[in-house]
């Protein structure tokens, strides 16, 4: 054969490898960036102090799309978080005003947020409505129960929910334990379950995974109750932080939920992705971003503006990545441009 | 006797199943649900009403029509919000009184217009290039742009309304006898271009399936970016006459859009699967929003019941057209 | 070998016995009630034409379709699945042609998807996990760690994969739907050594293959459909490849395809042969024919689907009289052979065009990394050119590189004499190039739009009036008024049908239509017969030779190689995205394709190369 096929051959094989490496672990190197960048330009960035203020700041976000993660990796997505947030903050809001025990107030929260979940899957799973459709309109039923229950007012909790949310265990703030137990349990159960595995292979191909025998309907549904449930859990931290619920709470949720997840390479087309380290990575780098433009006393106009400059890059990275890789393993017919130096 | 009582009724279910298939289906709710609430919301069925329906009714159409086009070829453009935020502001900024860059030109309203249109099929484009060169999904791209967009408006006005819009601008929005034949002549040539022409044809063919609408030659990528380039400058004209309604070009305008615009194309019976839509369906599907939410304000039902109520509608219309699909499916 | 076997055969050793299985879909029988048993412990050769009704026998079997009529007996019981998972927990395992992998998890993980071993629920345990898929992909030969991600696989070893899933079920019954389409002879080898032993532990199989070698080799009963009845059913030993084939067709091949019209102006050569053959198609048919039978005086005149005749008589001689057969095909071949090895050592002249043959499309030197290399062909005015070869040898990836779906680095590819740009579908059909793809349902239609809207696509453009691109409807829906009736849409579709609604040969019929409308001066077809039936395969063949017949040339593609034979003037053979050899009609030899295709030709062709 030709020689140039040869000497193309080391390169051709090598290049794509340290290509798909960096590609592969986009939202890394994205983070990294972004930590030297502000540690660069302000040298309070990289305190532990401030670290641990952004983690803390982060951590109702991490929870959200946590649940957001399962959701995608699905292939679906969930827009009513925030509104599920708002719902069960409202409800608790008023038992605790209403003298029930805090407690039970949060658990009625949590409730609340499974309850939005199964109101969701029944919609998506059973009568077949599409996710999208299905999580919008719940989104806005839920945040006019909730501005109903609220009367458009702010509510002020007792401080108890305000020392829960600066409490320490061991040193650790509670809201950073908090997401530490969600991430690491979601992180189980899709790694080292059988639930997990299956989700992934559900959301790689549907079909396929019916075929398979996998339990597509049940998994389905399982998802979004998981994403009500996180959604509630992000909003006690959210809550505990506030110390407040006013008719704002919650708002947004959904896209900063999908976008932590996004940006910790989870994608909206399913089967990839997982909580550890990609979406508490993304929650976290939105975070920073934020942290550090306050710190560089950025006009705060600016920060929607830069966080979206942010996410875009990264599924910018994200579909050059999909490009990449789907190029890379198209089938070869030709094997011999590797064998032909055999003898 | 028995046979020929079978047979009416057989008739009249008949009558009902072709109903229930026709695409005239929500015109006929629309109709129902006036004839059901006339006699109980005050004023519901009086000329000035009808004339508060038309004038809330004609800028969500004007979006809409957008949305349509772009759902049609099986994306979303989820940017309309924040596009109709940032066009009402460089609107506002060209010709306002205080301190307007034409302030007091004769042109500046047309300019302004202009410009409005111009940014509105700009962010469109971005959009379009986003989605077909950078092969984005079109979800995330119009949330990102959605959100840059927005945040884009608030800090050209640090979140301030500007006031002072000259008079001929505001009359548009406001008078009838212009927004009216303005919306219906857009209207009826996105009709037009739908129905009758080659981009028309190749929009569906793309949202049906755009690996075979490539195979068979049709440009794929400009077709999809031309969506939402249409999508954006819907936006701009919606806004055109939202600003001159509100008489301020402000940075939140219209922020409490995004589930009426989806709504009302889902209703109409446009699918977010693509390859399926048409304007009148969607003119249908804003009408009965529309009627929802003035009946509900004339009952003095509050703002969040409103919006309740309009979840409540959107899901059962999405389910309706479920059922309606999988009956057409089997009757064929 | 195994004739004790044969003769032990009693009515109760049946594992699984199906009953007069019947089954419509849109009121055509696919299944005419079907009636076969599969014994403990033997493997049951399952053959037919595609569309014969195989997978759908096998897909009542796993539990994805029911049948209309009839009942499945496993172990003398009623057995009746509505859900893949039924089949799987009754023992019988399916490893399918196409894959059902998950390309985001590992082999382990997909062997076990629905059966992880778990040591503290729910956690998976993951050494359990490691060392049995480790052990079953030791028993499939496949060397490799079970974290392997699926993704990085080749389609061979993900082949290998499934089967090792199969076996992860310790399954009574393993269905094999064309296992070895993408095997290499070492992975196949081992897989029939791997049968081998299965059966030996008891274990039944039905293996579904077109290689009618492999089955009578593997088999010990041989079940024959043709057109969803069965048509042959007994022990290997009585059957013979030649019997199986005419049961699986039914008919003589000379009824399967239709006969080319008589045509006036002179059928074209291949730009890469050399002066002497430059003359003229007839008389060197005339005087191949003559060599070949031993004949020394010119025949006066031929008719031009002579050659085609010629050729399915040989067919015939071939099966029932081999030696004969043997001679005439060593003659022909020895007449051509040098010409196939200057073709194939890709000494490609510049066309001359002698005012003769016109070459409507034209490929130099053609390559792209990994996929082909140095293709080079000429299709002529009215000619219809037939690419053989294996699954897998490239023949889609050049039709995709012809039409502009995908890159080539090098060469030139000429439409009408002038280069084609390097990209992009739609230059091409403005010059006359139509394409119908391998996949119809995702590249050949829109399924939810109507017959007409898919008919009018490609030329659409046409009907469009300045400045707005208005169509003119009346034009249009007159042009898809003519299209159907010119390629015999079923009546009974109305327009405004939605395409999904139509069997699989209405289907194939609209896509070809809707590239007939832009009235094409070069059609590629892959694969135009896949999963159609016969009656429609024989219009569709028609159509081809309609085509061609009116100044069109035809490229087609096709796995069947009697396809091929039945309606080509000329076949190239493809494997490993080269072409190996070229044969004309009066050469059509199955023997000599089916050695291009399968002969690991690479050295041949280096040698030939270096001077």
């Amino acid at each position: 054969m030709k020689r140039s096929s040869h000497s193309n051959n080391p390169s051709a094989r090598t290049r794509p490898s340290v290509l798909v490496l960096l590609l592969n672990n986009a939202s890394l190197v994205l983070f990294a960036v972004v930590l030297v960048v502000f540690a660069l330009l302000s040298p309070k960035f990289f305190t532990g102090d401030n670290l641990v203020n952004i983690l803390i700041q982060s951590s109702s976000t991490a929870i959200v799309a946590t649940g957001m993660t399962f959701v995608l990796l699905t292939a679906g997505v969930d827009l009513s978080v925030g509104a599920a947030m708002f719902v069960g903050a409202a409800v608790c809001g008023k038992l605790v005003i209403g003298g029930q025990p805090i407690p039970l107030a949060l658990a009625a929260m949590l409730g609340v947020g499974l309850a939005f979940g199964a109101v969701n899957a029944l919609f998506i799973t059973r009568l077949r409505i599409i996710a999208f459709i299905v999580t919008l309109a719940t989104l806005f039923i839920g945040r006019g129960f909730a501005l109903r229950i609220t009367e458009t007012r702010a509510m002020n909790l007792p401080d108890a929910f305000l020392q829960l949310g600066s409490a320490k265990v061991a040193g650790i703030p509670v809201p950073v334990l908090a997401v530490a137990l969600v991430v690491a349990a979601a992180q189980l159960v899709l790694s080292r379950t059988a639930f997990g595995r299956q989700l992934y292979a559900l959301g790689n191909n549907v079909e396929s995974a019916r075929k398979a025998g996998v339990h597509v309907q049940r998994l389905t549904a399982s998802v979004y109750v998981i994403s009500g449930f996180c959604a509630a859990l992000g909003g006690i931290i959210a809550l505990s932080q506030l110390g407040a619920v006013g008719p704002k709470f919650g708002e947004n949720y959904e896209f900063k939920a999908i976008a932590a997840a996004v940006l910790g390479g989870t994608s909206l087309f399913g089967g990839r992705g997982n909580v550890f380290p990609g979406t508490v990575l993304g929650a976290v780098l939105i975070q920073c971003v934020e942290n550090g433009l306050v710190l560089l006393n950025a006009d705060p106009y600016l920060y929607p503006l830069i966080t979206s400059a942010v996410i875009f890059v990264a599924v910018l990275i994200d579909s050059i990545r999909n490009e990449t890789l789907a190029k890379l393993s198209r089938r070869r017919i030709r094997h011999d441009d590797l064998a032909s130096g055999a003898p | 006797m028995t046979a020929t009582t079978t047979s009416n009724e057989q008739r009249t279910t008949n009558k009902f199943l072709t109903l229930f298939a026709s695409e005239y289906l929500v015109l006929a709710l629309c109709v129902l649900y006036f004839t059901a609430l006339a006699p109980f919301a005050e004023g519901f069925a009086s000329r000035g009403n009808f004339g508060n329906i038309l004038l809330t009714l004609l800028p969500l159409f004007m979006l809409a029509i957008g949305q349509t086009v772009v759902l049609i070829t099986g994306g979303i453009d989820l940017s309309v919000t924040s596009t109709i935020a940032l066009t009402s502001v460089v609107g506002a900024m060209v010709m306002s009184g205080d301190n307007g860059w034409l302030a007091g030109n004769p042109l500046a309203v047309p300019i302004a217009i202009t410009l409005m249109l111009i940014v509105g099929g700009a962010v469109g484009l971005l959009n379009g290039i986003a989605i077909t060169r950078l092969r984005m999904p079109a979800f995330i791209v119009t949330l990102t742009t959605m959100m840059f967009v927005s945040g884009f408006a608030v800090w050209l006005t640090k979140s301030k309304n500007i006031g002072a819009l000259p008079g001929a601008f505001t009359l548009i929005g406001n008078n009838l006898w212009i927004s009216l034949p303005l919306t219906a002549v857009v209207a009826a040539f996105a009709h037009l271009m739908l129905s009758r022409s080659l981009f028309g044809r190749w929009l569906y063919a793309v949202g049906h399936n755009n690996r075979a609408a490539y195979v068979s030659g049709v440009p794929v990528a400009g077709i999809t970016c031309s969506a939402y380039v249409v999508s954006g400058a819907c936006a701009a004209l919606a806004s055109v006459l939202l600003t001159g309604q509100a008489e301020t070009g402000s940075p939140v305008l219209g922020k409490n859009l995004l589930l009426d615009v989806i709504g009302a194309t889902v209703i109409g019976g446009t699918s977010l699967f693509g390859g399926k839509g048409k304007v009148l369906w969607t003119l249908f599907g804003v009408l009965f929003l529309k009627l929802i939410d003035n009946s509900l304000n004339l009952l003095n039902l509050s703002d969040w019941d409103i919006r309740m109520v309009k979840g409540g509608v959107i899901l059962f219309a999405a389910l309706m057209d479920a059922v309606r699909n999988r009956f057409v499916v089997r009757s064929s | 070998m195994e004739t004790t076997n044969h003769e032990q055969r009693t009515t109760n050793d049946a594992l699984l016995s199906f009953r007069a299985i019947e089954k419509s879909f849109f009121g055509v029988r696919v299944l005419k009630s079907v009636s076969l048993r599969v014994r403990r412990g033997s493997v049951l050769g399952l053959v037919g034409e595609n569309g014969a009704g195989k997978s759908t026998l096998m897909n009542i079997l796993g539990g994805n379709l029911r049948p209309d009529a009839g009942e499945l007996l496993l172990n003398e019981a009623r057995f009746e699945p509505r859900h893949p998972t039924d089949a799987a927990r009754a023992g019988i395992a399916f490893v399918h042609q196409e894959l059902n992998l998950f390309s985001n998890l590992t082999i382990a993980e997909n062997i076990f998807l629905t059966s992880f071993p778990r040591a503290l629920p729910p956690f998976i345990a993951r050494r359990q996990l490691r060392d049995r898929a480790a052990e079953l992909l030791n028993e499939v030969g496949l060397n490799l760690s079970p974290d392997t991600l699926v993704e990085r696989l080749p389609a061979g070893e993900r082949q290998l994969v499934e089967i090792a899933k199969a076996l992860s079920l310790a399954p009574k019954l393993i269905i094999l739907d064309e296992p070895t389409t993408s095997l290499s002879a070492r992975e196949t080898e081992h897989l029939f050594a791997l049968m081998q032993r299965l059966r030996e532990r008891g274990v039944a199989m039905i293996y579904i293959s077109h290689i009618l070698g492999d089955v009578l080799r593997l088999c010990d009963d041989i079940v024959v459909l043709r057109d969803g009845a069965m048509v042959g059913n007994g022990v290997r030993a009585e059957f013979t490849s030649e019997r199986m084939i005419s049961l699986m067709v039914g008919r003589e091949l000379s009824q399967l395809y239709p006969k080319r019209r008589e045509r006036g102006d002179s059928v074209p050569l291949s730009p890469q042969r050399g002066e002497g053959w430059g003359e003229g198609w007839e008389r060197h048919e005339t005087q191949a024919a003559n060599e070949s039978a031993g004949l020394n005086h010119p025949a006066p005149v031929t008719p031009p689907h002579e050659p085609f005749l010629g050729s399915s008589r040989r067919d015939e001689a071939h099966a029932s009289q081999p030696e004969k057969d043997q001679s005439l095909v060593t003659s022909a071949a020895t007449v051509q052979g040098f010409e196939a090895r200057n073709f194939v050592s890709g000494n490609s002249l510049p066309v001359e065009r002698r005012g003769g043959p016109e070459a409507l499309l034209e490929l130099r030197h053609v390559s792209q990394p990994h996929i082909v290399r140095d293709i080079s062909f000429a299709l002529h005015r009215g000619e219809v050119l037939g690419i053989s070869g294996l699954m897998g040898a490239g023949r889609s990836e050049l039709a995709r590189i012809i039409f502009g779906l995908d890159a080539h680095a090098g060469g030139e590819i000429l439409l009408n004499g002038k280069a084609l740009p390097r990209s992009g579908p739609r230059a091409r059909i403005q010059h006359g190039l139509a394409f119908l793809t391998e996949d119809r349902r995702h590249e050949g239609l829109c399924l939810e739009a109507s017959i007409a809207d898919n008919l009018a696509l490609v030329a659409l453009r046409r009907h469009a009036r300045t400045p707005l691109k208005f169509l003119s409807t009346g034009t249009w829906r007159e042009a898809i008024r003519t299209m159907r009736a010119a390629v015999k849409l079923s009546p009974n579709a109305r327009d405004e049908q939605a395409v999904k609604t139509l069997s699989g040969g209405n289907q194939q019929k609209v896509v070809i239509g809707k590239w007939l409308v832009a009235e094409p001066r070069v059609f590629i077809l892959d694969e135009p017969t896949r999963g159609i039936d016969v009656g429609a395969k024989f219009e569709i063949y028609q159509l081809i030779h309609d085509l061609a017949d009116r100044g069109a040339g035809v490229l087609v593609i096709s796995s069947e190689m009697e396809e091929l034979i039945g309606i080509c003037d000329r076949i190239l053979v493809m494997a490993q995205g080269e072409i190996r050899d070229e044969l004309r009609s009066v050469e059509f030899d199955r023997e000599r394709i089916l050695r291009a295709a399968l002969l690991d030709g690479a050295r041949t062709v280096t040698s030939a190369r270096t001077p």
